[in-house]
């Protein structure tokens, strides 16, 4: 019994040691412990701030099954700690606002929202890149696919204008946009950390 | 025969973990999810160590999720980790590849002894380094967990995640000693086993049983001895692979009435499940 109990406590250690050595590993590579939110990669809606996220989200998978898009996709271990977690990337596929994923989370890390209160990033139209703002052609393709057209989405002087206040970062508009850099970079994307103006973070 | 019983089980719950995927890619999400939550329609199921990282990571409880965690942790109070032995796809995986290298395992058993006790310092590790790092761990490392994961990703996806070598890990692990992750490193059945501590559903030797041939503590995949009443510690997940492996019926798998100590109780009490 004794010995047993000897090999018990110096397997402790062990474990200490390792839980030891684990933590600065942690800190030298940012992505391990950091988000994976960024430019057109967005939580789905009715997300807690990221801070909380990875934290709230058990991984379950449920918002991935239930979208009938497969906009949401599940990370790997290459994101660190948040492997698991569902991330939308617009370009790819973006969000259709359907608020099916709100409803199916079973630990609040998506909260039950309306589709008009959904916050996952703004729309930002780059004014030198974009052909409707140049006054190169007519388009408004991101302003016709808009779920909240003429709200989030208007035209001035056949000019497409996003609504700061109503815009809900489906990404709806960067996936549909046809103009694309030699970098791939869109002349409209979604900033997932947008703070409007006068208000602070 | 409760082997029989447990296959059937085991095979069903593999069945589930690909068939939900495969209704839910579909557009038909009644059932949805695989062990870290798990949903029948209004029914949300949800695993207590996930649960509970959650709880200590966001420092916030939420509703569904504590209701969630109510019915595993019910069965495994009243029924000791039988999702270990019963349910989880990883042992599950582990019989199936023993069944499979039978012959050339003959030998394996305690080829490689870590302590059982690991088991409570590996919880209480993970549980610190969770909170430490203000990141749960378990939630995408449990082994069942991902085992759903990866069976979602490939019907889904076409692909697979790199942390299912976890998963290859833990079945080499097997080959070298049987159960070695379940026995002293998962951290889910630390858990279970735990709330299981005082289960009611217990392996006893029946009272005056004559020497024991010790086939049932060759028959443990945990190592213990049934034949010295270990199957009434902590340690044991209520598989009934001993009572099977009992040719003179010495070994019984009972329902305790009371907290009884059941070494003091007499079979008349008790309802034979054998």
């Amino acid at each position: 019994m004794d010995a047993r109990k000897k090999i018990d406590r110096r397997d402790l250690l062990k474990i200490l040691a390792g839980t030891a050595a684990l933590a600065p590993l942690a800190g030298c590579k940012a992505n391990i412990l950091g988000s994976p939110v960024g430019i057109n990669r967005l939580r789905p809606p009715g997300a807690v701030d990221e801070e909380d996220f990875t934290g709230r989200c058990i991984r379950c998978g449920r918002c991935i099954e239930v979208c009938p898009y497969r906009s949401i996709v599940p990370l790997d271990a290459t994101d660190g700690v948040n492997a698991g977690t569902p991330l939308i990337l617009a370009e790819k596929m973006p969000c259709y606002l359907c608020m099916e994923c709100v409803v199916v989370c079973p630990t609040g890390a998506l909260q039950k929202i309306e589709l008009e209160d959904t916050r996952m990033g703004m729309a930002i139209i780059n004014n030198e890149t974009c052909l409707a703002q140049t006054d190169d052609t007519l388009c408004r393709t991101c302003y016709s696919v808009c779920p909240l057209r003429d709200i989030a989405i208007h035209l001035k002087e056949f000019k497409p204008q996003v609504d700061t206040s109503a815009c809900t970062g489906c990404g709806v508009c960067v996936h549909a946009c046809p103009i694309e850099d030699s970098n791939g970079v869109k002349p409209i994307l979604i900033d997932p950390d947008f703070v409007p103006q006068g208000e602070s973070s | 025969m409760i082997g029989r019983w447990r296959s059937s089980i085991q095979t069903f719950s593999i069945l589930a973990l690909v068939v939900i995927p495969i209704l839910n890619y579909y557009d038909f999400t009644f059932f949805q999810g695989w062990f870290q939550s798990i949903a029948f329609g209004g029914l949300w199921i949800v695993s207590p160590l996930e649960g509970l990282e959650c709880i200590l990571v966001s420092r916030s409880f939420y509703a569904p999720l504590l209701w969630g965690m109510l019915i595993p942790i019910l069965l495994s109070i009243l029924l000791g980790h039988v999702f270990c032995s019963w349910v989880c796809p990883v042992n599950t995986l582990q019989v199936w590849t023993d069944r499979l290298l039978k012959p050339w395992l003959k030998h394996r058993n305690n080829r490689f002894p870590i302590p059982r006790a690991l088991l409570w310092y590996v919880l209480a590790a993970e549980l610190i380094l969770a909170v430490v790092l203000g990141k749960p761990l378990f939630v995408f490392l449990s082994p069942p967990g991902l085992v759903g994961r990866e069976i979602m990703t490939i019907i889904f996806f076409r692909t697979v995640a790199v942390e299912g070598l976890l998963l290859l890990a833990i079945l080499t692990a097997n080959l070298i000693s049987r159960r070695m992750f379940c026995r002293s490193f998962c951290p889910l059945r630390g858990v279970l086993a735990l709330l299981g501590s005082k289960r009611r559903l217990v392996v006893t030797r029946v009272e005056g049983a004559g020497p024991g041939c010790r086939r049932c503590d060759k028959s443990c995949p945990l190592g213990l001895q049934p034949s010295i009443g270990e199957s009434e510690s902590i340690y044991c997940w209520n598989c009934g692979r001993c009572v099977d492996a009992c040719n003179d019926g010495d070994l019984k798998m009972i329902w305790k009435r009371s907290s009884q100590k059941p070494q003091d109780s007499c079979l008349g009490d008790e309802k034979i499940l054998r």
